[in-house]
């Protein structure tokens, strides 16, 4: 079931920066869709804009079939937004920042509580119920505001580089969580700049660069079409090697198998490094980097 | 409607809730325009020179709380992102301004009723003179968020999100006569024209007339209510 369906999207700000131009891609219920793209690529843009803050000057979206242009109000029940470097407020505790959100997106107090109480369970932050936001760690708030954020149970979810600024165990805790809510039959489309985590999330993703598309597909998609594949580096043999280790590409098994060969036969260092996307992405929008800097 | 009122009434309250839950903060934050009535009372010779200034204090409450939803608006779109977070949902743009204009309020109630339980004891009036003073504090109120809301939303820095009320504060509660009576300018005809264009002036005049502090004349009251509403 199609959750998100954008057409030829654009958005040109009143100063006459192009923002995006001609973006298209649909998503599916219960994906993890990644939109990746260096600063100001427009990531930030579309999100806003399928979050109906910020109204396109081209083409057209629909969140949970309604359009994001003409039927807004439809559409933000269904949705919860966590925004680019959201944080609590630090005089206020966890349980307090979730009631008041329950309270203000509708409930009544007594569902509110049964509410904040599940989500706080569900996340890891019951036990900090009591604590003043200023006294957590920053995974524990980025987990707080994303409970903010899930207190409506929301269909779609949009997060603005969830991780930043996390060390990598809190990063890893938040794509944990991102990955049970899409089990429960969340969809969420999340940007961020950092490939591994598209890497571990995207079941689709999006490259923009400049506004417009520059890949959509898989993760593999996206190694495979630009030709980035497995590395193989054969270090020189110990006390007898000069210059740079070998770095081979070998494009078969009986390739990798006739490197590990001569390695053992040469008394070798072998070691194998696999496709990342930092590379296919590099290899994506290396030709803006290229041009910027000449 | 009455969900819209909901939602407004708890987003005011969430904003306040520092405060709330902090009184020895809460009770600086609400006392903040009614320490130079302390300074008044003491040195002032004039008789019903305090009571006069409570009836400023009253109104620049009224006035600060107004002009100081700036740092509302401006935190909870620049700093703590709730104003994305909350415009995409159900909630409604005009519950979340009415929320942050509500949230000054209720923390500076407290201090505003202390005052007029103060003023009341000094020199009673009837209801409807108090209601009638009080309502002219609203409308300098409402036309104070709007200011507020100006700048907050249009400040893109944390630095001038908390100086620009700062100064402004000056300028509209302790430079004009709203502790001290217009009269005091008669003086410097210069200074008081000065101040009769600020909307501070008008409303601690009529507040302070209503309440039988002062007479005025009919003309000048017609001009006062007149400059409020234009001004809101």
């Amino acid at each position: 079931m199609e959750v998100v369906r954008v057409e030829g999207l654009g958005k040109t700000y009143p100063g006459g920066t192009k923002a995006l131009e001609g973006v298209s891609f649909s998503i599916d219920k219960g994906q993890i869709f990644c939109l990746l793209g260096r600063n100001g690529a427009g990531k930030t843009t579309l999100l806003r804009i399928l979050a109906t803050q910020l109204k396109p000057t081209a083409g057209r979206a629909f969140v949970l079939g309604h359009d994001v242009l003409q039927d807004p109000k439809a559409i933000r029940p269904h949705i919860a937004v966590v925004p680019q470097e959201a944080r609590p407020q630090m005089l206020l505790s966890p349980y307090d920042h979730i009631l008041y959100f329950c309270m203000i997106r509708g409930q009544s107090r007594g569902a509110a509580r049964e509410r904040t109480r599940k989500v706080m369970d569900d996340l890891g932050l019951w036990e900090h119920r009591d604590k003043l936001a200023s006294d957590l760690s920053g995974g524990l708030r980025q987990r707080l505001i994303i409970a903010m954020a899930l207190v409506a149970d929301p269909e779609v979810l949009f997060l603005d580089e969830p991780t930043i600024g996390l060390d990598p165990l809190g990063r890893r805790s938040v794509w944990h969580m991102l990955r049970e809510l899409t089990r429960k039959g969340a969809t969420i489309l999340l940007t961020t700049h950092y490939l591994d985590e598209a890497e571990m999330l995207a079941d689709d993703l999006l490259i923009v660069d400049k506004g417009r598309t520059a890949f959509h597909g898989t993760v593999e998609e996206a190694k495979g079409d630009t030709g980035v594949g497995m590395r193989v580096i054969v270090e020189h043999p110990a006390g007898n090697g000069t210059g740079p280790p070998e770095v081979l590409e070998p494009r078969s098994a009986e390739e990798i198998l006739a490197i590990v060969e001569r390695g053992l036969r040469e008394k070798r260092k072998v070691t194998f490094k696999p496709a990342s996307l930092e590379e296919a992405f590099i290899k994506i929008v290396g030709g803006s980097i290229e041009v910027e800097d000449t | 409607m009455k969900s819209r009122i909901r939602e407004a009434l708890y987003i005011g309250l969430f904003d306040a809730l520092p405060l709330l839950r902090d009184p020895m903060l809460l009770v600086v934050i609400s006392l903040f325009s009614f320490l130079p009535v302390i300074f008044i009372f003491v040195f002032a010779t004039a008789p019903g020179a305090a009571v006069q200034s409570l009836v400023g204090a009253i109104i620049l409450t009224f006035a600060f709380t107004g002009l100081f939803a700036s740092q509302s608006v401006y935190f909870n779109k620049q700093w703590f992102r709730f104003q994305d977070m909350l415009v995409a949902s159900r909630v409604s743009p005009a519950s979340y301004a009415v929320g942050l204009s509500v949230s000054g309020l209720v923390v500076a109630l407290p201090g505003v009723l202390v005052a007029l339980v103060l003023v009341l004891l000094s020199a009673p009036v009837p209801a409807i003179g108090v209601l009638v003073a009080l309502a002219t504090a609203l409308l300098l109120w409402i036309g104070l968020v709007f200011v507020g809301f100006a700048i907050g939303a249009t400040t893109k820095n944390a630095r001038r999100a908390n100086s620009i009320p700062q100064v402004l504060s000056i300028a509209l509660g302790f430079l004009p006569p709203v502790y001290y009576p217009l009269s005091t300018l008669d003086r410097y005809p210069v200074a008081q024209a000065f101040a009769m264009l600020i909307p501070t002036t008008h409303a601690a005049q009529l507040a302070k007339y209503y309440f039988g502090l002062i007479d005025i004349p009919v003309w000048q009251v017609a001009l006062g209510w007149a400059y409020l509403l234009g001004f809101t």
